[in-house]
């Protein structure tokens, strides 16, 4: 919620050395990259994702002994 | 691709073509932030009240949005501020409705007479006049205070207001004009 007030005292802009404080585009890119980047943790670090692939492994090689049996 | 030779050492661009460049790199983006950055600043530190930090920050969002968003915007003939002024629009409206506490926001005392000058709003002859109407208008509704903050506070023209909102010109000065009214005759009441 805002609620108004004249300020008849000072000005209401900000001042030049507040602007170049905030102005950084380096943060901007870096934080744009930090956001779209993808993950490049490798599968092996993945403890999840390692014993997801594993489990599909010794199925593949069940059907597979399955099938010469 | 057009380039505008602007003196022998500097090379001009428009937004167009920089919107173009920075969809294919980001660097681009830079050129385009430089130039927008402090008037997006300006506009956010005088809507939320003074407050630097929290005005950086939604500045800051504001360009990160843009960047993030930059392959999805269209040129329909808009200039290219009036997209981030209505991303940062967005972001002041989020920031209000998530806080609990009301943030003042320090207006100067010309805009108030401009205010009254284009309501045709009369009999505001003295500081209390000026801060009862203040009053009035801190009891409207949010939207009509965006409307109102854009045209006097911020020193717009209808027809950047009509850009931010995506309206014709006319229908922008119509809705500030209603309200105006609507503040006038309340102010027709209380005296």
């Amino acid at each position: 919620m805002r609620k108004f007030r004249i300020n008849r005292e000072n000005n209401v802009g900000p001042t030049e050395e507040q602007i170049a404080r905030q102005k950084d585009f380096s943060r901007l890119h870096h934080e744009y990259e930090r956001l779209t980047k993808r993950n490049k943790k490798p599968i092996y670090r993945d403890p999840k994702l390692y014993l997801l692939f594993v489990l599909i492994a010794i199925i593949l090689m069940l059907i597979l002994l399955s099938e010469k049996n | 691709m057009i380039l505008r030779r602007k003196d022998r050492n500097s090379i001009q661009i428009s937004d167009s073509e920089l919107v173009v460049l920075a969809k294919k790199d980001v660097k681009y983006f830079g050129q385009l932030y430089n130039k927008y950055f402090d008037r997006i600043f300006y506009f956010t530190f005088k809507r939320i009240g003074g407050n630097e930090d929290a005005a950086g920050d939604l500045t800051q969002q504001t360009f990160l949005k843009a960047l993030a968003n930059i392959g999805k915007y269209e040129d329909r003939g808009l200039p290219f501020s009036s997209w981030l002024y209505k991303i940062a629009q967005n972001e002041i409206n989020a920031f209000f409705k998530s806080g609990s506490k009301t943030i003042v926001v320090d207006i100067e005392e010309r805009n108030v007479q401009d205010l009254c000058d284009e309501g045709n709003i009369e009999g505001i002859s003295s500081i209390e006049d000026q801060e009862k109407l203040i009053e009035l208008l801190n009891g409207m509704k949010s939207e009509e205070l965006d409307l109102i903050e854009l045209r006097f506070f911020q020193g717009m023209s209808f027809k950047e207001i009509a850009d931010i909102y995506a309206i014709t010109e006319a229908n922008a000065k119509m809705r500030v004009y209603r309200i105006l009214e609507r503040l006038n005759k309340k102010w027709k009441e209380l005296k």
